[in-house]
């Protein structure tokens, strides 16, 4: 909605100070001057004193009485208490739920600890070195360079020189 | 309008004598730290002391004096339970008309209501009775008159938008000052004053239209003016 009577964009805040008469003198003074030369924020002004004349038709809102103060606080008695109610019913669950995880929490670190000292124990340095020779070993060492273990071996051996020869 | 609303008075017979002497904001804060300690009297004091102007507040947004109560009570549960989180780095009053008046604008969000709708529009001859109270500044004394003369003017805020309505009802009819306003509303002061101006502009042009000649208006309103006793000018 458009308002009919426009007041100078300067002056609109100075006017509702102007119509409570919140205005120093000096600066009342000076609106005045200003209203006997702009139509516009004369006519702004009426308005705005009309809408005080209009506005005083409501009546404002009663005060609620003595017994509102000690009703509020025996409603926020009875909330609390109905909050604390439900904590109530459900506090075992709740303490015994954060006793399994606090559990489960300890035990998986105990045993992450376990296995990582566990891994560390068994698999030192020179071992891992030495398994690492062995499998070389194996993918570069010969048939013939082989040495046998057992006597079926030195068998199979010496049935394969003699074969070679022939 | 004096900016003292009618119950404050009141309700300074209320306050106990350890607290007389000093100034409300003290007396406030006072209460505030003892009621973060787990006083109920303490509260049950802050409530006592802010429950006219929550209710002045609450009223002025909703303008639903059948929930006004109702949700005040909702508003100082919700001050109590976040009580202990207040650090007092602004005045508790402040603090407590934030919560207020989000707690209005959940009210209307979860509701999904304007404040309040009429369906029709002002009749002429409706519209000339009020023009007789802007007119002439006088108040209808008959109790019927005023519930009438009520009942139109709430037809005419209706017409305005949101902020502008509450704006003036919170200024003009429940005596919030502009300071307050700015504080409430997260507002510029001057922001405040120009929104302020700029209602008054609105419902008056309405108001205009619906008299329907606006020479007839201009004529009347002046008629009105130099009787008005509000202001400076």
């Amino acid at each position: 909605m458009e308002a009919a009577n426009h007041a100078c964009t300067a002056y609109e805040a100075k006017l509702e100070d102007y119509l409570s008469g919140q205005l120093s003198s000096t600066d009342s003074r000076q609106v005045a001057e200003h209203l006997k030369s702009c139509a516009g924020c004369a006519a702004a002004l009426q308005d705005a004193r009309a809408s005080v004349r209009l506005l005083r038709v409501a009546d404002s809102t009663p005060d609620p009485g003595p017994t509102f103060a000690r009703n509020s606080m025996a409603r926020i008695r009875a909330e609390l208490a109905t909050a604390q109610e439900a904590r109530g019913f459900w506090q075992p669950f709740v303490a015994l739920a954060w006793r399994f995880a606090a559990t489960a929490t300890i035990g998986l670190a105990v045993m992450a600890g376990y296995d990582v000292v566990k891994q560390h124990n068994h698999l030192p340095q020179s071992t891992v070195a030495s398994v690492q020779q062995a499998d070389m070993r194996d993918l570069f060492t010969t048939e013939a360079d082989r040495v046998p273990v057992n006597r079926d071996e030195v068998l199979v051996m010496v049935a394969e020189t003699e074969h070679g020869k022939h | 309008m004096s900016d003292v609303p009618k119950g404050v008075a009141a309700q300074a017979a209320t306050i106990p004598a350890t607290l007389i002497g000093r100034s409300r904001a003290e007396e406030d804060r006072d209460l505030v730290r003892r009621a973060q300690g787990g006083s109920e009297p303490a509260f049950e004091e802050l409530i006592r002391r802010h429950q006219q102007r929550v209710f002045a507040l609450v009223g002025g947004i909703l303008r639903r004096r059948e929930d006004v109560e109702d949700i005040a009570q909702q508003i100082f549960l919700k001050a109590f339970v976040s009580l202990k989180r207040f650090d007092q780095r602004s005045a508790f009053s402040t603090w407590l008309y934030k919560i207020s008046v989000n707690e209005c604008w959940d009210y209307l969000r979860k509701k999904k209501v304007r404040p309040l709708v009429y369906e029709s529009d002002l009749s002429e001859e409706q519209v000339s009775r009020l023009d007789g109270i802007v007119s002439h500044d006088r108040p209808p004394e008959a109790p019927s008159e005023r519930a009438e003369a009520r009942e139109l003017l709430e037809r005419m805020l209706e017409k305005l938008p949101e902020q502008d309505r509450q704006l003036l009802l919170l200024k003009e009819v429940e005596g919030f000052s502009v300071e307050e306003l700015a504080g409430i509303l997260d507002l510029n002061v001057n922001t405040v004053k120009v929104r302020l101006f700029r209602a008054r502009g609105r419902i008056m042009d309405y108001y205009r239209k619906r008299i329907g000649s606006t020479a007839v208006a201009r004529n009347s309103l002046g008629a009105g003016e130099r009787k008005g006793s509000y202001g400076s000018g």
